[in-house]
């Protein structure tokens, strides 16, 4: 399938993007556009006004992926309070990482293109999808 | 998290305007949206008129407000826009500036009267400045003279608290 996001990917974009590979679409191809008018008619759009898959009540993008397709996975949703507050930053969850995740996916997006982002901070994603898998496993943050 | 800086020229060059009408009932939706304008540091330009220097952040930040308002019922517009002038400009950043230094000398005040208070209190009042200067710092476009003091203030109350060898690791730290 084909998924349509803005250009210019940052946090909540990289993190849908992992999230749609994982758990909606393994196959999933991305295209990046500058203008909503371009989004091809075949493509699923995410994390753009007007959208479904976009920012709703308070919510981030990511948050609202996992809301529609009922994934609810507390592993993810941890990772999902992570990327709200990397995201909006309304204090709405403590995140201590968020600050730092927002820095590493910044400083990407300025050296590097879109495709080029995907693929480096999927397995950033991965990586913390395990660590908080092992920290709710075991009930502490994992050596 | 800090904003961007604005800060060699002093003025912004491009800004981000959202022009916006909300219901006026419920108040709480408009209230709403004023703190988050609020928070994202605005300037209001007018009644339902609001503007932030343009870059890729700010201006997702007002489309995803306008996104908002447009779910509770209201209407917005997205404007890039650039000053008509370079003294008008100068004027509404210098509101900014003082709306910015109105926080900082806040956090001044209350750095200082804590350094006058017991060790936990003290170290409590630290850690929720420290946050406070954060926040400030993600909406300070144009830095005032008052953000080194602020930022000195709280690392004075911190190093108190925590003795001289961490004031010997951070004496030398600068502000970005």
């Amino acid at each position: 399938m084909k998924w349509a996001t803005r250009a210019g990917v940052h946090i909540d974009r990289a993190a849908c993007a992992w999230l749609i590979r994982r758990h909606l679409d393994a196959d999933a191809e991305f295209v990046f556009v500058d203008d909503p008018a371009r989004v091809p008619p075949e493509a699923t759009a995410f994390d753009m006004r007007g959208v479904e898959l976009g920012h709703h009540g308070g919510d981030c993008s990511f948050e609202t992926i996992l809301r529609r397709h009922e994934l609810t996975d507390p592993v993810l949703w941890k990772i999902a309070e992570i990327v709200h507050e990397a995201d909006l930053d309304d204090e709405r969850f403590d995140a201590p990482e968020a600050p730092g995740l927002d820095v590493i996916l910044r400083g990407l997006s300025m050296t590097c293109a879109d495709e080029r982002v995907l693929e480096l901070s999927g397995p950033l994603f991965e990586g913390m999808y395990e660590y908080y898998r092992r920290a709710f496993l075991l009930g502490r943050p994992p050596a | 998290m800090s904003a961007p800086a604005f800060r060699s020229c002093g003025t912004a060059g491009q800004w981000v305007l959202l022009a916006y009408r909300i219901p006026r009932q419920p108040s709480t939706l408009r209230i709403t949206i004023w703190r988050k304008l609020d928070r994202l540091g605005v300037a209001r330009l007018g009644d339902g008129l609001v503007a932030l220097p343009a870059d890729a952040r700010t201006r997702e930040q007002l489309e995803w407000i306008a996104e908002e308002i447009g779910e509770m019922g209201g209407s917005t517009t997205i404007w890039l826009a650039d000053p008509g002038s370079a003294a008008q400009e100068q004027a509404i950043a210098d509101g900014m500036r003082r709306a910015r230094t109105a926080e900082y000398q806040a956090v001044i005040v209350q750095a200082q009267a804590a350094g006058r208070a017991r060790p936990g209190e003290r170290a409590r009042t630290a850690k929720r400045l420290q946050a406070g200067l954060r926040r400030i710092g993600r909406r300070d476009f144009f830095p005032p003279a008052e953000r080194d003091a602020a930022h000195l203030a709280v690392r004075e109350l911190t190093r108190q608290d925590s003795g001289a060898a961490t004031a010997e690791t951070t004496a030398g730290r600068q502000q970005p």
